[in-house]
Formats: C-alpha cells, structure tokens, sequence
C-alpha cells in the first residue's frame, strides 16, 4: 500500500472541500486530523469524474440506485495488487446517490469491493470538487505476498490496542521449544499447520505500552514453521532489534514457563506485530495520538 | 456467422472445447501472491455459476474478509469477492454448492480454517455468491485440521459431509464427517475410524456422494507413525442412507477383523514431510475418492505413498464395483504413477472416470487429466500444463497445494489446479486464456499500467470434454 506524501500534504492542508464521513452527508467542514483519519482508512483514494447514476462499470458487479461510475483522473492511494490507472472507469457504492450528478468531480475515499474485469469499491468518505492534486503513483511491482504488505496506520493502531505490551527490544536468542506433554497424555497432533514452536529471548529496552518488565527480559514464542497457516507470524533472528507487539500466551497451549521457573512468556503472531527498528517514530506517534 | 448458420439449421452446437483460464481477475494484475490450493464448486442446476478458492489474501485490507472467485458464465470471466467468514486469507478451504433449497447462485457450503491465533474451523454458507454478503457461520470449533466439503441438494434441503481430522475424537480416532442433513442448521461429528490408531489418522479425511444418497468416505488409517512415515490402512466406509440413521458409516465391515471400514490397502508406508519433497511441494496427505454419480455401487480410490527406489511418492487408483465390498488387488492399468502428487478423481454421468494430478518430471510440474471409460485399459492423456518447477521460489508450503480439484457436470469436466503462472503457451499445451495483463511474446506480466510483475504461483480453471 502506497500514499502519495503530496496528497497527504493536500489533506492536511485544510482545503475547504466538503466530506462525507461516518454518513453525516450534508457534511460540515472535517478538521485535518478527520481528514487524515479517513484517508489511513481507506484502501484506495482517486479523484474522478461521475459519468454514470445508478449504474455499475462491469457486469459482475450488483447494480443499485447507491452504485454510481466514475472515470479516474488521477490515483492517490492504492493497494499494489489492484490495477487502478488514469481513465479507468471504477464503480463506487456511495452512501447517498443525491449527493452527486453526471459530471461531478470527486476524490473518493474507499475501501475494496468486487476485483474482476474492473474495480468496484465502496465509499467511505467523499470530497466534492476538483481533484486534490494527488501526485502521480507508482504501481511498483513491489511483490504484494501474503506476508509482504505493509500494514497501515489504522491496523497498526488497532493492532497496538489489542496487545498487552508494545516493546522495542532486541533478540538476544532463539531457540527451539517443544510443547510440553499434556498430563493426560494425550498424543501430539501431527498436521501441515504445525507451527515447529521457538523461542526468542527479548531484552527489552523500553516499555511503549504496558508496564514494567520483570528482569527486562521476556520470551517470545512464535511459529518457525513456513507453513500457510503463520506465513504472516513473524520470524526472530538472534541480534534482531525491533518493536514488538506482545500478547500473553494463549496460542501454545502450555506453562507460561521456562527452565522449569515462571517467566514472561509472549506470543508475537500477527502480521505486523514485529517492526523493524526504523518504525519506532512511526509507532510512537501513533501511540501518542492515537 | 458460420457457426450460427449451422445453429439455425438445426445442428447441435459444437462440442464443448478444451478451456484453460487463469483466475486472477484483470484488476488485480500487480498481485504476486502465492495463490496456491485450489477448489471448485459448481452449482449443478446452473452450471454457469461456479466458486473457486485459493490461499488468496483479501487484495486491500489486513482485517478484511479473505475472499473467493466466483464466476457466472460458466468460468470464462472470474471476479474475486471477499465473503468467507475467515479475516484476510484462509489457511484451508474447500467448498460446495448444493441445489435442494432452490437458490441459483447457492448454496455455497464452505469449511474454512482460520489460523490467527490458533486454528478454528468454520462451518458456513451462502445463498447467492453474486453478493458481498459475509456468508453466514452455521458451525465452528477448534482443533481440527483440514475439512473437506461435499454436498447433496434433495427435495428436503442440502445434505452436506465435511471430513476433517478431529483431534477432539476420543482414543485418537481422529478420521470424522461432519453431517448436516438440514442445510448446515445442524451438524453432528460421526467418528469414522474404528481401529486402534498410532494416535490419530492422517490429514485426508475425504468423502464422496452419490445421487441415490450412498455416501463413501476415504481416509488413512495410521497405524504407526516415526515422524518421518506413516505406516497407513487406506480405508473406505461407506452409508446407505445418506447418514441419516442412527450407526452411519458402519454397513462396509472388512473381513479381516469384522470391523466397520474396508481395508483397501494394508500397511501402505505413506511418507511424511512438513519441507520441500517433491520439488518445492511437501508431501504426506494425497487422497482421493469418486463415486459414479448414477450407479453408486462403481467407486475408485487414489492415494500416494512412498514410491519404488528413486521415487519419492507415488499415485495409485483402485477400483470396486460391489460398494466397496472387494477392490481390485493392484493398481489399475497405468495409474501407478511415480513422484506425482495432488490427486483428484471425479466419475462423469457417462461413467468415465477423470484422475487428475501433478507429475515433477525432467525439472518441471506436469498437470494431467487422464480419461478413461473402461477402468484404465485404455485412456486418454490431457496435459493441461508444463511449467518450470523451480520459478518461482515458493513463499510458503504448500507450493502448489495440498490438493487441488475436479468435478464432473454435463458431459465436462471441471476443474482447478495451480501452477507456475509465466504466460508462455508453451507451458499450457491446450491453450490458455489470462484474464489479468500479460504479455505472451515477452512471457511477462504487467500491472496493467506497463509496470512488471513478478511471477507467481497462480490457481487455473479449465474445462476438458468428457470421452464418449
């Protein structure tokens, strides 16, 4: 996912263009920060023209009077995967139809839809007008794998609010772990979802969310195993320093223990839940306005 | 203009030809994804709807629905629609459209595995997958691994089977079918294995059902297990009565030891690897099982197990024609086939029997549809792709899939599998039509707006006519 800086600049700029947010469609003026807001939401942002009513681009497509076409001047953000270019027609299901006639011009804020022979998304939030100039993107070729993508402000944040800890620490060791045997003595499963269990030794080196750490220290356990099912878990690497979002473990199915003594013992399983150190700003600003 | 004219004078249509099609929709040109394991479901009674699956991640949201292909003129154009219960991207999936509550574009039965933080198995459906609907979660629970849908449409509602590998079954008794026979309003786990396990059965738990309401289930018996083979029983069960009464599963007993579940193979050493075995593809689960729709009592079995020396698992196909009472003692005629993987059988209307897979041979993957209607005396061989095993670099396993699929609906055959996806027609020797931006004089792909695109592992649909 890709935001042309220009076009945050625009938003944040406080043009006087008129929204509609949360449905509220005789919008008021938004503040910048509504405006920022909306635009971490949305997957795919354009400016276009309106040139059909109650009307879809591609026949897959549910027709409605809330479905509207639009012909794209100019792309601000989108996903990598979705071709989305200049003079494509896109359909939109906007919240309220009377909000806009043939020839209306509009950058759309929206989220995914239906990808077929076209692109129909659905509205978030609208501003009336000419195009906020957004500056032309670059639909690299970076690859859009399953564990690839970045993840935006907005899942960021709502994956920070679940976890118990956010940390920036570094990995001071891995190593494998066996799930200890159930006392019933029931077999260990085998399937092609086993996550191969390690651990990772984090010295922490401060707290962003939570509270203090015992010893400084926590165990992470995360799944070594490339399999489909933690293709998107993070993978630790002895040295590697990092934010961490932690979640006490629920996930093993075992003590929260380690040599036999307790221990805090974490999972970091979801995409995103390990950034790079170069993140921290980025996470420290989020967490501070959230 | 000439085939209409022969049309309008009375003609029949032509013959169905052979069609290839890959599935990523022409919006999402820039993906690079690993789309591996693909499914089929067809909806019998409108045969031009069909849903596809694939480990196909939702394409703009991390939190938003993972999605499916669904196609409405009979797999020519394909739009993918994020309507699965399970958030961004299942890590199985199989589905299947029953026709008993009068719903055109449904009902889609699915089996979904999500795998966030631990693994949960959603039981759910749809009644029209032309709409965005998230389609509703009849049944969920835990630890379980790897359903597998089928399901009947009767005046009365859908009846549908979901194999899965229960781990919640007592005494290690793992092989179990979820039933419905209420449109998936209720379900009930039968435990299908009735022998001593070496602590539970293997991943594959498969069934298949016929159009008088038999119902046969395939799955391994493990026996013994080292970490690295499984020392097997292939076993088929079968039911009379759509598994409605009260001991389903129980009517096929194997002489041996008089217990429910016929024996087909004793022993069978099934090799075990969750890495890279067979090219990039890990191996341990291939099973399959196919009734003949219309004479219930014909039904073939195919599973791979650990192949001859200098083979690493190797497809074989057996045969009964008493209900699974008695199976043929070796392999049919030219379905031994070595260091072949993701076997899918399917008996068409006609009783031809398709068995498709995927064969590494000489450095690449081969998809064959093998056709035959006098139990493999004779066949005809349909290779629907060869392409380079080692590109791409796999993201994850698995690379092609655990499976893949096919169906048999009028006098087709339909199904899905996956592949290297360079558009080369060299690499799809009945031809081949993209849907998303390709170039196939430079073989390379773009993202619609002239930029590159790495190459991926994409799922193809295809459609071969059924031999007379």
């Amino acid at each position: 996912m890709k935001t042309s800086s220009k076009f945050l600049k625009v938003i944040l700029g406080g043009a006087t263009l008129w929204l509609a947010l949360c449905g509220c469609t005789k919008a008021a003026v938004p503040q910048a920060s509504d405006k920022v807001a909306l635009a971490s939401k949305s997957s795919i942002i354009f400016s276009g023209t309106v040139s059909q009513l109650a009307a879809t681009s591609f026949a897959d497509v549910p027709k409605s009077p809330q479905t509207i076409v639009v012909k794209v001047d100019s792309v601000a953000k989108k996903p990598a995967a979705v071709s989305l270019k200049k003079g494509d027609s896109v359909t939109v299901e906007v919240k309220d139809a009377s909000a806009f006639q043939e020839g209306t011009h509009a950058t759309f804020y929206t989220d995914g839809w239906i990808f077929g022979s076209g692109v129909a998304v659905k509205e978030l939030g609208h501003e009336l007008g000419a195009a906020a100039e957004p500056a032309p993107m670059t639909t690299a070729a970076k690859p859009s794998g399953q564990g690839k993508d970045e993840i935006s402000d907005q899942e960021l944040l709502e994956r920070m609010k679940t976890s118990d800890f956010v940390v920036v620490g570094r990995v001071t060791d891995v190593r494998k772990w066996n799930v200890p045997k159930p006392k019933s003595g029931a077999p260990s499963r085998v399937t092609e979802h086993d996550p191969d269990w390690h651990e990772a030794v984090v010295e922490v080196q401060s707290v962003l969310k939570g509270g203090k750490v015992k010893g400084n220290k926590v165990i992470v356990r995360f799944p070594n195993r490339n399999d489909v099912a933690w293709v998107s878990s993070p993978k630790f690497a002895k040295n590697q320093r990092g934010i961490f979002c932690l979640n006490r473990d629920q996930s093993t199915g075992a003590p929260a223990s380690a040599g036999g003594q307790q221990a805090n013992v974490y999972t970091c399983l979801g995409h995103g839940d390990a950034l790079p150190i170069s993140e921290e700003g980025r996470v420290r600003a989020l967490l501070k306005n959230p | 203009m000439m085939a209409g004219l022969l049309v309008a004078r009375g003609q029949s249509p032509a013959p169905p030809s052979i069609k290839v099609v890959n599935l990523i929709p022409a919006s999402l040109s820039g993906e690079s994804n690993q789309d591996s394991e693909p499914f089929l479901a067809i909806q019998n009674q409108n045969p031009q709807v069909m849903v596809a699956s694939a480990f196909t991640p939702n394409p703009f949201s991390m939190t938003g629905n993972a999605p499916v292909y669904v196609s409405q003129d009979g797999g020519t154009t394909w739009v993918l629609n994020a309507i699965t219960p399970v958030q961004r991207m299942t890590c199985d999936i199989t589905h299947a459209m029953a026709t008993g509550e009068n719903h055109p574009r449904g009902d889609l039965h699915a089996g979904t595995l999500a795998c966030a933080t631990g693994i949960t198995l959603d039981e759910s459906e749809s009644n029209d997958v032309s709409l965005t609907t998230t389609m509703n979660v009849q049944s969920t629970r835990g630890n379980v691994d790897q359903p597998f849908v089928r399901a009947l449409g009767v005046a009365s509602g859908d009846r549908i089977y979901v194999g899965v590998n229960d781990f919640n079954q007592a005494s290690g008794r793992t092989a179990t079918i979820d039933v419905s026979v209420d449109g998936g309003a209720t379900y009930k786990s039968i435990p299908i294995e009735t022998r001593k396990t070496a602590g539970q059965d293997g991943p594959s738990v498969r069934p298949a059902v016929a159009n008088d309401g038999t119902v046969y289930a395939a799955f391994f018996g493990w026996r013994k297990f080292n970490g690295k083979t499984a020392t097997s029983d292939i076993v088929v069960v079968r039911d009379d009565a759509a598994a409605t009464g009260a001991n389903p599963f129980q009517v096929l007993k194997d002489p041996s030891d008089k217990l429910p579940g016929a024996i087909v193979v004793k022993n069978a050493q099934i090799p075990w690897s969750n890495a890279a075995a067979l090219g990039q593809e890990r191996i341990g689960s291939t099973l399959s099982i196919a009734v003949d729709p219309n004479h219930s009592g014909t039904v073939y079995v195919s599973w791979a197990d650990k192949g001859s020396k200098g083979d690493i698992y190797t497809l074989h196909v057996r045969s009964s024609t008493d209900r699974g009472v008695t199976w043929s003692k070796t392999d049919l005629p030219r379905t031994t086939i070595h260091n072949a993987t993701n076997v899918a059988l399917a008996v068409a209307n006609n009783g031809v029997v398709g068995f498709l897979y995927q064969q590494l041979a000489g450095g690449r993957w081969v998809t064959h549809l093998v056709q035959s209607h006098d139990g493999f005396m004779t066949s005809r061989d349909f290779v629907l792709a060869t392409v380079p095993a080692n590109q791409p670099v796999g993201q994850f396993l698995p690379y092609l899939g655990d499976y893949d699929y096919l169906l048999s609906v009028g006098n087709e055959f339909r199904g899905v599998f996956c592949a290297n996806n360079t558009p080369d027609f060299a690499n799809f020797p009945q031809g081949v039509t993209y849907q998303r931006a390709a170039d196939f004089r430079a073989k390379t792909l773009n993202d619609a707006s002239g930029n590159p695109v790495p190459i991926s592992i994409d799922p193809f649909y295809f459609s071969v006519p059924v031999i007379p």
